[in-house]
């Protein structure tokens, strides 16, 4: 009977810090699908009032909120490929070859010193070098920003899969005459395929979400991303919370596919490898 | 080497910066940035805030994450769906996250309001972002809906690698519900809370992206974080210099933070 009763207060809070965590995002993505005056109304409408598309129009084809979208796209997209090429090469030399002065291991831990950084601090020299170098409201910009800043986490991640695939399968292929990168590209990625795919999946995110160095270096329509473009239009004085919340939407739809793809692999991204989850 | 260039060359450059200095006749070196950080109320303030917030955010994460991890560590239907929808919060971009409590917060038509009304709370005076208590106290709750998540998730994945041996042991040594999870279950998940900690703690020293959105730092001065402070003080007041000055008080603090929960993590590991 006890056992029963615990049963279902257990239950009951789970449901509930379920609810807690999903209903503000439900209640933005109705805003983005009423008219104005549902928006406003009291009681709270929940569920009962008549979706409409028009904020969304709006926003991505009135405002410029599409390009916001491809330039976020752009930069996510190149930026992780640079950064898993570089990456990918670099975890593969620390793993296989000992570096001289026990230095693979006090590179490892600044690697991980680097994803700790607050990144206001590195948010103003680079604002500086990039007006030096006249990069200020480019794309460039931010790829190479987000290219490094990602680039210790694919080291550090690529590193752990690395570790996990034996020796003897690429030696074998080394003895047949492979050349160390062939023995890599052919060998050994492969085998560590998903790890990839969920590091690359892990920068994309990482990318896409970026607000503050797309905020400093980036400030024309032309050069903004889609977090900066939002954070806009939320500061003014009369925000259109309809075409906000329908760009919130959009901006969170991609993120949430991929983060529930890679379901397996996130908290040991998130927590660095740690926790292997 | 690029790696190595990319992430030094900015520090440096942010060191001259701060020990630079503006004056008539060019740009001349001087502690002049440091000494001012000593008399700066602002910047103590913003750094109160910032420990007070991160204490407080962390504290209600790390308590209602370790919660719902032993609640849920066990065989319960439909596990799946309940991980698969923590992840949302966490996941959202910051920038929507705090479109998302921007909606929820608005005195006049936010839900949180609303919904209190139809309950017949008098809501004539919860304000959130407009007045200072209730801001911080806001920003704090939304930090704690994001990353509880997250925590939750840590916890939950060390609680499952903990084998059965030692609580069978337990079991039969007659221990009480309160002494297994004491003594058994929390020494054993040390190293997964540790790690929680300290990458929880790390990120809410250097908040910035959904204060930025949800409050701006204000009411006032109520909500103001070191970063923000250094946002504005850079990029609003274009004073570099000093900027860079604080940067390196926040860099030295989380540097000292996390040098200490290493520690910590590496007496357990042996």
């Amino acid at each position: 009977m006890s056992h029963g009763r615990t049963r279902i207060t257990q239950t009951g809070l789970l449901v509930l810090a379920l609810l807690a965590a999903l209903a503000p995002v439900y209640w933005m993505l109705t805003i983005s699908l009423k008219i104005e005056r549902d928006q406003f109304a009291y009681p709270p409408k929940w569920f009962s009032f008549t979706p409409t598309l028009q904020h969304y129009y709006e926003a991505f084809v009135t405002r410029s909120f599409a390009q916001y979208l491809i330039t976020s796209a752009i930069v996510a997209v190149i930026s992780t490929a640079c950064a898993l090429v570089v990456g990918t090469l670099a975890a593969y030399a620390l793993t296989r070859f000992r570096l001289p002065y026990n230095l693979d291991r006090k590179l490892s831990l600044w690697i991980l010193s680097t994803r700790m950084f607050p990144a206001i601090v590195t948010a103003v020299p680079l604002f500086l070098m990039m007006r030096d170098l006249r990069l200020l409201n480019t794309r460039a910009s931010l790829i190479v920003v987000y290219t490094a800043f990602n680039l210790p986490f694919v080291v550090w991640m690529m590193r752990g899969f690395f570790a996990e695939v034996p020796r003897d399968l690429e030696e074998a292929a080394l003895v047949d005459g492979d050349s160390r990168l062939g023995a890599l590209v052919r060998v050994v990625l492969p085998l560590v395929s998903p790890g990839l795919a969920a590091t690359a999946v892990f920068c994309l995110i990482v990318s896409w979400n970026e607000f503050l160095f797309a905020l400093v270096l980036t400030q024309t329509d032309a050069a903004m991303t889609l977090p900066v473009g939002i954070a806009g239009r939320v500061t003014q004085y009369e925000i259109k919370w309809g075409v906000m919340s329908a760009a919130g939407a959009v901006a969170m739809m991609p993120i949430l596919i991929f983060a529930l793809a890679m379901q397996r692999y996130l908290v040991r991204g998130l927590s660095l490898g740690a926790v292997k989850g | 080497m690029v790696l190595l260039a990319l992430s030094i060359y900015p520090l440096l450059y942010s060191i001259t910066v701060s020990l630079q200095q503006e004056t008539a006749s060019g740009i001349a070196w001087s502690l002049t940035h440091f000494k001012r950080l000593a008399t700066d109320n602002f910047f103590r303030t913003a750094m109160v805030h910032t420990f007070v917030y991160a204490i407080a955010a962390l504290t209600c994460e790390f308590v209602l994450g370790l919660a719902l991890a032993l609640l849920s560590n066990q065989q319960i239907r439909g596990r799946g769906v309940f991980r698969a929808s923590l992840l949302v919060p966490m996941m959202l971009p910051t920038v929507v996250v705090g479109v998302v409590w921007r909606l929820l917060l608005n005195p006049n038509f936010g839900a949180i309001n609303g919904t209190l009304k139809q309950l017949g709370i008098n809501t004539e005076s919860l304000t959130w972002t407009a007045s200072p208590r209730l801001a911080f106290l806001a920003v704090i709750a939304v930090d704690v809906w994001q990353w509880t998540p997250f925590v939750f998730l840590v916890l939950l994945a060390g609680l499952q690698a903990i084998p059965q041996e030692p609580y069978e042991a337990a079991l039969i040594d007659g221990s009480s519900r309160w002494q297994t999870f004491r003594h058994v279950t929390l020494p054993l998940l040390k190293p997964a809370i540790l790690i929680v900690l300290l990458l929880r703690t790390m990120d809410l020293l250097r908040v910035f992206d959904q204060i930025f959105i949800l409050t701006e730092g204000g009411p006032g001065f109520a909500t103001e974080m070191i970063s923000l402070y250094i946002y504005r003080t850079a990029f609003r007041f274009f004073d570099f210099g000093y900027a860079a000055a604080m940067s390196f008080v926040l860099l030295a603090l989380t540097n000292i933070v996390s040098v200490v929960y290493i520690r910590f993590l590496q007496t357990k590991e042996e």
